[in-house]
């Protein structure tokens, strides 16, 4: 009895929570303000497997097109580039953030109470997010 | 020495580590901590460009106001929200802790091909009332930029969009119109709720 409650908990431990390879939190969204049709999309990706993840395309069904980007800040100026791919390192995460990499989405496709992100990785989706848009503005 | 005297003792010390920490704080002259004074305020160049409402300003815009310059475009989802965002919150604050005057958040286009006042006057309106947009023409543009020092570079379009490099800073203009501080980025909120009452107080 006690060896089949070790090997349950055993079990348990190893497959009870499966761990989804790519997690997205702290999505922080807004809406294109007022006569503007771009945004930017702000987010923690974490990898929960053994290998790296490159994420190489993004896309939005309230956007027309999403690309990754950079903010740098050299010398006192302000620069935003596109960047080709995003690299989540094998168990870390990679953090979008004001001022930083970022996502940039172009070509609003009307007003939505939703924001829907599709990551790919060679053409395969690897993870899905779909929630409210963040409407505050602070 | 019984636990009494000890206690006393423990007490006076106390007292007195206290009474060091007040002279020294009370002692010492607050600074800007962020924000670059200039030695001498620096009158802003002339120009003729367009307010948020398409009326002909020039440099007396910035009269009777301690303004908060920063130069962007609104076709700039990152930074350029985020600086306006961080001098909405820091003029909140100041509100709050009942500064006046207040400052004036003033965003001039470095873009003004894309951002007609009608644009950036939907843009600047977002971070609260009572905010100015500047937009015109690039040649009037360039006369305000370059008197002030200020760099921006139009970049190769990438497909149907292209972006614009442009100075971090927010240079506090006042109410003469001159040109009397600058931040540099990265901007925080912090560092205007601190230097700002000290700037407008000419604790300079």
């Amino acid at each position: 009895m006690r060896c089949f409650l070790l090997l349950s908990l055993a079990l348990l431990a190893a497959c009870g929570s499966p761990q989804p390879p790519l997690v997205a939190t702290d999505v922080e969204v807004t809406p294109p303000m007022l006569g503007l049709q771009m945004s930017a999309g702000y987010l923690v990706l974490t990898n929960n497997t053994d290998e790296p993840i490159v994420i190489d395309a993004v896309t939005s069904p309230q956007f027309g097109s999403v690309e990754l980007h950079e903010t740098t800040l050299e010398n006192g100026i302000s620069r935003m580039r596109r960047i080709e791919e995003l690299v989540i390192p094998a168990n870390g995460s990679v953090t979008l953030e004001r001022g930083g990499k970022h996502l940039m989405l172009m070509r609003s496709t009307g007003p939505s109470e939703i924001i829907t992100l599709q990551f790919l990785s060679k053409g395969e989706p690897v993870l899905t997010i779909e929630q409210l848009y963040d409407r505050k503005v602070n | 020495m019984g636990p009494r005297h000890l206690l006393i003792v423990l007490a006076l010390a106390l007292a007195l580590v206290a009474g060091v920490f007040v002279a020294l704080r009370s002692q010492t002259p607050a600074t800007p901590v962020a924000a670059m004074l200039l030695p001498q305020p620096d009158p802003v160049p002339e120009f003729s460009l367009l307010d948020q409402q398409g009326n002909s300003i020039d440099r007396s815009v910035f009269a009777g106001h301690w303004n908060l310059v920063f130069f962007g475009f609104t076709h700039c989802p990152d930074i350029c929200p985020t600086t306006l965002q961080v001098l909405a919150a820091a003029r909140s604050k100041l509100a709050e802790d009942g500064q006046a005057p207040l400052p004036r958040i003033v965003l001039v286009s470095v873009d003004p091909e894309r951002d007609t006042p009608e644009i950036i006057g939907a843009y600047v309106d977002y971070f609260g009332p009572g905010n100015l947009g500047i937009t015109g023409s690039l040649e009037e543009i360039d006369r305000l930029t370059s008197g002030l020092g200020i760099y921006y570079q139009k970049q190769p379009a990438n497909g149907d969009n292209y972006v614009v490099d442009h100075s971090a800073a927010v240079l506090v203009i006042d109410p003469e119109g001159r040109f009397s501080a600058l931040f540099s980025g990265p901007h925080k909120v912090e560092s205007f709720v601190h230097d700002l009452p000290l700037i407008i107080r000419g604790d300079r």
